[in-house]
Parts: structure tokens; C-alpha cells; sequence
């Protein structure tokens, strides 16, 4: 089974280890799931030589492999786009399972996933919690909704947008064992020209600028969140 | 404009639902029937219903209220209409007394970032394409409208593979914080007392959950009004309308991930259990400005 995990360079965090917490969490879970003799994780990252700390990253905690692709500027795309740009290169990775950080997009939207899944033509599920292996071709996962906490079984291939439990999840120590270096997958072939969609670029970002009131008892900062 | 609303079951639509529905304004519902489609949501066992339903009208802004649904289904319809989406939104209406030109909407979805440090204002007759947008929670019940409401039913087929089976299903014990006007998020190092009596002081509408447990529910919540209790808080939840309030111990050494509207850092030596006092005591005035300002 081939697990690939999509990441996303998150701004950055002076306690973070390059790697969204949600990122973490699928990596994390991808390492469990796979078999090193039957199965291999492929960590994958749309951007710049600049953000390829995660996949160095996935590459010391065990991925066998890390894809970078780069030709574009997946800085200013919007979601449909960076989707129709991971299904093009998980295609030609080769995938059974996809997994991705529910929220690891820049604006935690969570859309990306269900645009890289609607571009594979592979079932989406958000909100997986927890995921299991349940034979060759098939998963256990978790997901809440509707007021239920549901264990399902999935066949693959699937792709599942993972957000991180209450335990979140931590990856094995960084290690210089592993060699193999982040690879470079130029997406600029006629037959995976990526369309740029225009659906975020009017939209305008306005500050929040409210600023910060500080309060000295409960019953004052009740009063100022009731006020505003 | 025409208002829709959607309702997905695997039975006839309940003609109460239909009359609440007209009550709280629509115009017209869209009853989609077809076995499975009153289990909870997901893409793929919902997804192509919802889109054969939306696409039936085709609509300018495709609303979900909060709940966790719009999490599900939001993100895989934006793709399928090839619109926008929105996680957590506010709607903004433009008060123009003038004719618009051409090109320019009257409504306007304001999109929250993640992080809550900025938002987008996003006009869907500006970008030509559908805006879908996840709205927040609370707000008490306003009639818009009248129960006599037009109901058209769609047959839906289910998708010939889904390859999804539930196992088994039980109650969600944090159902309440996707759907909590106020959510009230607890570092779990101020202990389990701490926590019990912020709970038992909570009324109606206030929801107070344990920051690390409830972690996964937290993320997909859309509360008007978030009190992050002590320094650990994750990224916290909301919208450009969201009131963010943070309550910190003076030895905390860094404010929350999310800019707090208000912050309540302790005094040097102060008792924490003088200040949970103090604020299970204000949790019912937080309640009630939830509902002043819906």
C-alpha cells in the first residue's frame, strides 16, 4: 500500500517543529499504519526550496520518501487550484490511501483536502480522529457528527483530512540515518497544467485591529466580552 | 432572492421541519430523500445528493449552520461547485441606498482565517462563482417568515460505491461544543476542580470543555463568544463577530494562539481558585450576551 501525506509549511512558531500540529498528527499516523516490508509513506509539500522543512522533517521520522513540487507559486493559489497541484503529483506517485491535515492550509480553511480528493477521484472524509489498519485494502477511522461518534470502515483508496485527538501526536526523534533527499517534481508538463481559479484572489484582507482590553477581575472581562 | 433550505433524510421530511423551516425563513425546501441520508454527514455518503440538490438552483451563497455538517460537506461541495469556501464566516449586507453597478453584490461573506488574525471579505457576484460558508452558532430563534412553505421533493440515488460501513456509533460526549454560543476552554493543568465547577456553573448555551480532550470538537466549533482559561489554550475558534476573552495566570508566558478581544491576566500571588470562582460566578452574563447579540 502506498500512504501518501500531503503537508503544508505553517507560519512560523517558535515552539513548532515545522509541522502543524494536524500535519503531525496524519504523518504520525501514516508511520504507525505502515508495514515497512508492505507499504510506503511518501510525504508530499506544494511550495518552495524555502518550505521543505516539513518534508526534511518527514524524511528523519521515517517517510521513505519526501516530493516537493515546485514550478508554481502555490503561495497566492486558492484551494482548488493547490488541490488540482497535490492530485497531480500523487498521481504520479501512485497512492492507495492520502492523508492530510484537516486544517493545515494557511487560512484553516480544510478545503484543500476535498479539492485533492475531488481532482483523484477518491472518496473524502474530514474529521478522522483515529485510523486503523483492516486488511489490505481497507481502514477503521473515527469521525464525529450529527451527535455521533462513529467508527467506520473504509475501503480504499480514500482520501482522510485528520485532526489531531485529544493526544495529539508525536513523531519519532529526528535522525541523520535516513539519506534519501527531498525530491523535486516539476508539475509543467501540458497534461498537468495547473489552472489557476480566481475564486480567492478578490477577496481582501482587512485587519482585525480590534485591539486588546486587559481587565482585572472575571466579572470585568464578562462585562467586556458582553459589551462588545 | 430566494431563500432555500436543504433537508436531507432517508424518509419523507417531517412536515414540522418543513414549517420551522418557512418560519425561520425560507422560501422554499428542498427535500432530498434517498436511503442513508439521515445518518450524520459525510462527503462521501452525502456529497453528490447535496450537489445534485444545489445545483437544482444555482444559488449565490450556499450556507451551513454550525454543528460540525458544514465542516463535512462544505470543503467537498466549494470543490464540486468550484466556489469559494469559507470554514467560519459572518455574512455582511451593504447598506447602499444607490443602484449597485454591475459586478457588485449586497452581500458580502466576511471569511475568518484559522487563526482569527484577519478575515476576507468575499463578494460572490464580484467573483462570479457560489460562496460556501459556515456560519457560527447561537442566536436565539427570529421569524423571518411564515409556515406555509412550498416543499419539493428530490429523489436521490445512493452512490453506487460508497465503500464506507459504520461499525458502530455512539453518543459524542463533546456533541454540545460544536454547537455552543459560548465556549468556555480549560487548560487541563488547572485541574479537575477547576474544571468541575466552571461545568456546574455553566447554563444554558455556555459550554465549558476540557482544552486537550474536546481538542478535535474545538476545532470544528464556530461559538460567538470564547473564554480560553488558562495558558495553554489551542488555537481558538471563531468568527469576525466571535468575542474572545482570555483569562491567564501571571506566571502564563505567552498569551493564547488567537488574539484575545479581552485578557484577564491574574495578579502576582493570586489564588486560582478564587479567580475559577470568580469566573464560574460571571458564566451567566456571558450567557446572556450571547443572546443580546445574536
Amino acid at each position: 500500500m502506498n500512504i501518501v501525506v500531503c503537508l503544508h509549511a505553517p507560519p512560523p512558531d517558535p515552539d513548532g517543529s515545522g509541522l502543524g500540529r494536524d500535519d503531525t498528527v496524519a504523518l504520525a499516523q501514516a508511520l504507525t499504519l505502515a508495514d515497512p516490508d508492505q507499504h510506503k509513506v511518501t510525504a508530499v509539500l506544494a511550495g518552495t526550496s524555502h518550505e521543505s522543512g516539513p518534508l526534511q522533517r518527514a524524511l528523519a521520522a521515517g517517510a521513505a520518501r519526501a516530493v516537493r513540487l515546485g514550478g508554481e507559486d502555490y503561495a497566492s493559489v486558492d484551494f482548488h487550484t493547490l488541490g488540482q497541484a497535490l492530485a497531480s503529483g500523487i498521481k504520479r506517485i501512485g497512492a492507495d490511501l492520502v492523508l492530510t491535515g484537516a486544517r493545515s492550509d494557511d487560512e484553516g480553511l480544510g478545503a484543500v483536502p476535498a479539492a485533492t480528493a475531488r481532482n483523484l477521484g477518491f472518496p473524502f472524509i474530514s474529521g478522522v480522529e483515529e485510523l486503523a489498519a483492516a486488511g489490505p485494502r481497507a481502514l477503521e477511522i473515527v469521525v464525529r457528527g450529527g451527535g455521533r461518534k462513529r467508527r467506520l470502515r473504509v475501503e480504499l483508496p480514500a482520501v482522510l483530512a485528520i485532526v489531531a485527538g485529544p493526544r495529539g501526536a508525536s513523531l519519532p526523534a529526528g535522525s541523520t540515518a535516513n539519506p534519501t533527499e527531498v525530491e523535486l517534481m516539476t508539475l509543467a508538463d501540458p497534461e498537468t497544467t495547473v489552472v489557476r481559479r480566481r475564486t480567492e484572489l478578490l477577496g481582501k484582507p482587512e485587519p482585525a485591529s480590534r485591539g486588546t482590553e486587559e481587565v482585572k477581575t472575571a466579572a470585568a472581562l464578562a462585562a467586556a466580552l458582553t459589551r462588545r | 432572492m430566494t431563500v432555500y433550505a436543504i433537508v436531507m433524510t432517508d424518509r419523507h421530511v417531517d412536515e414540522n421541519v418543513a414549517v420551522q423551516l418557512g418560519r425561520a425563513g425560507a422560501d422554499k425546501v428542498l427535500a432530498c430523500e434517498g436511503p442513508g441520508l439521515s445518518a450524520p454527514a459525510l462527503d462521501v455518503t452525502h456529497g453528490s445528493a447535496l450537489y445534485a440538490a444545489v445545483e437544482r438552483i444555482p444559488p449565490l451563497l450556499v450556507l451551513f449552520p454550525a454543528g460540525g455538517t458544514g465542516a463535512q460537506l462544505g470543503p467537498g461541495l466549494a470543490a464540486r461547485l468550484g466556489g469559494a469556501f469559507a470554514a467560519s464566516a459572518d455574512l455582511e449586507v451593504g447598506e447602499a441606498a444607490t443602484p449597485l453597478a454591475d459586478g457588485v453584490g449586497r452581500i458580502f461573506v466576511r471569511r475568518w482565517r484559522g487563526d482569527r488574525s484577519s478575515y476576507r471579505r468575499l463578494d460572490p457576484v464580484e467573483l462570479e462563482r457560489p460562496v460556501v460558508a459556515v456560519l457560527p452558532s447561537g442566536g436565539a430563534f427570529v421569524e423571518h417568515g411564515t409556515a406555509d412553505v412550498e416543499v419539493e421533493v428530490i429523489t436521490c440515488v445512493a452512490p453506487a460505491k460508497v465503500g464506507v460501513t459504520e461499525l458502530s456509533s455512539e453518543a459524542d460526549e463533546f456533541a454540545a461544543a460544536a454547537l455552543a454560543s459560548t465556549l468556555v476552554i480549560v487548560d487541563p493543568s488547572l485541574g479537575e476542580a477547576a474544571f468541575a465547577k466552571l461545568a456546574a456553573a455553566a447554563p444554558a448555551g455556555v459550554v465549558v470543555v476540557d482544552a486537550a480532550a474536546a481538542a478535535p470538537s474545538i476545532a470544528m466549533s464556530v461559538p460567538r463568544v470564547v473564554v480560553a482559561v488558562g495558558g495553554r489554550a489551542p488555537a481558538i475558534p471563531g468568527t469576525p463577530r466571535s468575542r474572545v476573552g482570555a483569562v491567564l495566570g501571571s506566571s502564563a508566558p505567552r498569551p493564547p494562539r488567537a488574539p484575545a478581544d479581552v485578557m484577564l491576566k491574574t495578579a502576582k500571588g493570586a489564588s486560582t481558585d478564587t479567580v475559577i470562582d470568580e469566573l464560574a460566578a460571571s458564566l451567566p452574563a456571558l450567557a446572556g450576551g450571547t443572546t443580546e447579540k445574536p
